[in-house]
């Protein structure tokens, strides 16, 4: 087994595609990967080896959860897993010294090394010429191979180089230290071993000296009352050789370096760097955040715009299927109505979204692989500094745009854990694209034919901004007043802009779009059929013999359309719905829309088929009726103060949107919280809190709106 | 009760047991320390007690 270690945005995720041919999610920023991921390489002489890739790290003196992942892996201390043979550090082709400080450490991890220097294209461009025999020789002889594994280059080299490693047992020079610190780490791993019973390393040891608050010691469960003297005198003794203990460890690893790196490196006329230029305009204090607004503006606008057309197709497509299945049906209602009204209706309902989420996607992964997503970081810090968060909770708060799940995941790039606590707690909050289909059906449907496309866009981009607008001040509240976080401070290497490669962004557009029709065709088609089940029985003849009874003179298809109304009514989703919607009512939600926001709860998507179901049931041969924004278009109170007007007015259509934007809707986002923080206590507290939230709001919207407009 | 009736009921329930079966599955996986998520990638990081 071969692990890949790096500092982060080194590029070891894509390095890791190209020896494995696997698919592992890469990024334009630090932080992407948080777990370990292994697959198959083939050396090319034959043999294959198990490569590991790991999370990305400055140092072994891990803090965050992230962090340990990559020191316990590579002191085989992950559960079921063995310490790998060989170690590949990748490092950046253009930034040497800073990145050989981690193969520094690793030498007293006694692993057989090889050395990849990539982004060596980029070394290039910059004018710089590496001299790798030479920086072999200063490094014990190690491998040492260039690569740009984004462009494929000098990957066989990486294989060949791996091959030598495990061949020959390739070790780095260890650094030596006076004979009186030796002893001082020989004292700890005794007394850790009589104290705990636990055989610690030299360089383990080391970790309790030069760290400042070592997540080791807790690790090991060793007392605080045995350990802190045994420390302090490790500590004093560094002390007494002339060197500051928290300092001890960079003050001697650059010093070798410095000496290791002189003549390794010769620069040459490099190109003007442009990126310095962009970043001038894109990080300006003022016309950032302006740039950054406009960005996403553009970006919600093109999202509509797009997918327009295809949408249409789908449309016409699900409209077709219905005219082709439901005619030879009719007589048997109740199979035609299953698959007429359930299947097709709900499914349909849903799978036209798949554009706006493919386009959706496109966005997101040009906007992150060419590099501008860690600038928005960089922007957004000063919003979060003010609530107590830092910029390293903007990535899990990014991703969380995307899916909820892998961004409460990548919280664990987060030292402190009470920070890492509250990223994870506002994370839910993020406009997840599940919730896009309901804002793209609201929108299109009642914002764009009324206000033009311009308000559609604004609306659209608002919703987005309603959960953070919320999770400013609760992470304010948690941090300062729940939690006391400390202030800490952001350091944010801002990678290079680079051009996105079109075959990954091509491949998380797909990877998506998979993921969205296996969800149409999986969960979604099975609780359409649940909910459609739900909201067609029981059928009792006599609800349709009193109302052909009371209507004498009606024509037949009124007759007929009030009797599918009053069938949709009695069902037990429509009783259940009835009895729930007081609950709903102060926010404008009929009990049709409370039955789609109840049956969201696992999964908020669920509300458009479950919508597309409640409004098609009992038209199962009408295709030409079926689409659903004129089926809600269409829709009027029929009993009450409201009486005849729309159900979906402004207020509720803006009630609805902030209900989603805002309510804790998806069972696996739960159940990852409670993963990451330990227990339920802090998931059912984000539950319970944010559909209050979004009750609270809802309402209020809607009663403001309804009154001024 | 006729064959449309004893074909929705077995289409109603079997999508009714596939569902509980998933939600059972991702409930087990979970609980040995697996993702949470319904992605099924398995993984499974725990340091050595």
């Amino acid at each position: 087994m071969v692990a890949l270690v790096g500092n982060p945005n080194t590029g070891k995720s894509t390095l890791f595609n190209a020896l494995t041919g696997l698919r592992q999610r890469v990024g334009n920023y630090p932080g992407v990967t948080v777990a370990r991921k292994s697959g198959s390489c083939d050396l090319g002489n034959g043999t294959k080896v198990e490569l590991v890739d790991l999370p990305g790290l400055y140092s072994l003196a891990a803090t965050s959860p992230d962090e340990q992942v990559v020191t316990d892996a590579l002191s085989g201390n992950i559960s079921g897993e063995r310490q790998p043979d060989a170690v590949i550090l990748v490092a950046d082709a253009t930034n040497l010294l800073r990145n050989l400080f981690l193969a520094s450490q690793l030498a007293e991890l006694g692993l057989p090394v090889a050395l990849v220097l990539n982004q060596a294209d980029v070394a290039k461009e910059q004018g710089l010429r590496i001299d790798t025999g030479l920086l072999s020789d200063r490094l014990g002889g190690i491998p040492v191979v260039m690569a740009s594994a984004w462009k494929g280059e000098g990957v066989i080299d990486v294989r060949r180089a791996i091959a030598l490693t495990l061949e020959r047992k390739t070790f780095l020079p260890r650094v030596v230290w006076p004979e009186k610190i030796l002893a001082a780490l020989e004292d700890i791993t005794a007394a850790i071993l009589k104290d705990t019973g636990r055989k610690v390393t030299s360089a383990e040891a080391q970790r309790l000296i030069f760290d400042s608050n070592s997540a080791l010691a807790e690790r090991l469960h060793w007392k605080a009352e045995l350990r802190d003297p045994v420390i302090r005198q490790g500590r004093e003794t560094v002390r007494q050789s002339g060197y500051n203990p928290l300092a001890a460890e960079p003050l001697v690893h650059y010093a070798r370096l410095r000496k290791a790196l002189e003549g390794v490196v010769k620069e040459g006329a490099a190109r003007a760097s442009r990126s310095a230029a962009v970043d001038r305009l894109l990080l300006h204090r003022f016309l950032g955040p302006v740039l950054f607004a406009g960005i996403m503006l553009g970006f919600f606008a093109s999202v509509f715009w797009l997918a327009k057309f295809p949408m249409e197709w789908i449309q016409s497509g699900v409209d077709w299927t219905k005219t082709v299945v439901a005619p030879p049906l009719d007589a048997y209602p109740m199979l035609q109505s299953l698959l007429a009204d359930g299947i097709i209706g709900g499914v349909g309902a849903f799978l036209v979204f798949l554009p706006q989420i493919l386009i959706l996607f496109l966005f997101i992964g040009i906007l992150e692989d060419s590099g501008y997503m860690a600038r928005a970081a960089f922007i957004m810090d000063r919003l979060f500094s003010w609530c107590g968060l830092n910029g390293k909770s903007f990535v899990p708060l990014l991703s969380g745009f995307a899916c909820a799940i892998p961004s409460l995941l990548s919280t664990r790039t987060i030292e402190d854990p009470k920070a890492r606590l509250a990223t994870a707690f506002v994370v839910p909050f993020m406009s997840c694209s599940a919730r896009f289909p309901i804002y793209a059906l609201m929108c299109a449907a009642f914002i764009g034919p009324v206000y033009g496309p311009g308000w559609q866009s604004v609306v659209m981009v608002g919703m987005h901004c309603v959960g953070l607008f919320f999770a400013v001040p609760t992470a304010f509240v948690l941090t300062r007043l729940v939690l006391k976080v400390k202030p800490q401070p952001f350091v944010l290497e801002l990678p290079r802009y680079q051009m996105p490669k079109p075959r990954d962004v091509v491949w998380r557009m797909w990877q998506n779009a998979a993921e969205f029709v296996s969800k149409a065709g999986t969960v979604i088609f099975a609780i359409t059929i649940i909910v459609w089940a739900l909201s067609y029985f029981p059928r009792d003849a006599s609800v349709a013999a009193h109302i052909k009874a009371a209507n004498p003179t009606a024509a037949e298809e009124v007759v007929k359309a009030k009797v599918q109304a009053a069938y949709v009514e009695q069902s037990y989703m429509g009783s259940f719905g009835k009895v729930v919607q007081p609950v709903f009512d102060p926010l404008g939600f009929d009990w049709k829309i409370t039955v789609g926001v109840l049956a969201s709860f696992p999964a908020r998507e669920v509300i458009v088929s479950t919508l597309g179901v409640t409004y098609s049931v009992g038209e199962g041969a009408k295709a030409d009726s079926q689409h659903l924004r004129k089926a809600m278009k269409d829709a009027k109170w029929s009993e009450g103060p409201r009486t005849g007007k729309p159900i979906f007015s402004l207020a509720a259509v803006l009630s609805l949107m902030v209900f989603f934007a805002l309510c804790s809707q998806c069972g696996p986002t739960i159940a990852t919280l409670a993963q990451e923080t330990g227990g339920w206590k802090w998931a059912a507290g984000s539950f319970v809190y944010m559909t209050a939230l979004a009750w609270i709001a809802a309402t209020a919207v809607y009663q403001v709106v309804i009154r001024i407009s | 009760m006729t064959l449309e009736a004893v074909i929705v009921g077995a289409i109603v329930g079997v999508a009714a047991g596939w569902l509980a079966r998933r939600w059972l599955a991702a409930a087990r996986r979970r609980k040995e320390g697996g993702c949470a998520g319904d992605c099924a990638c398995a993984s499974k990081i725990k340091p050595k007690k």
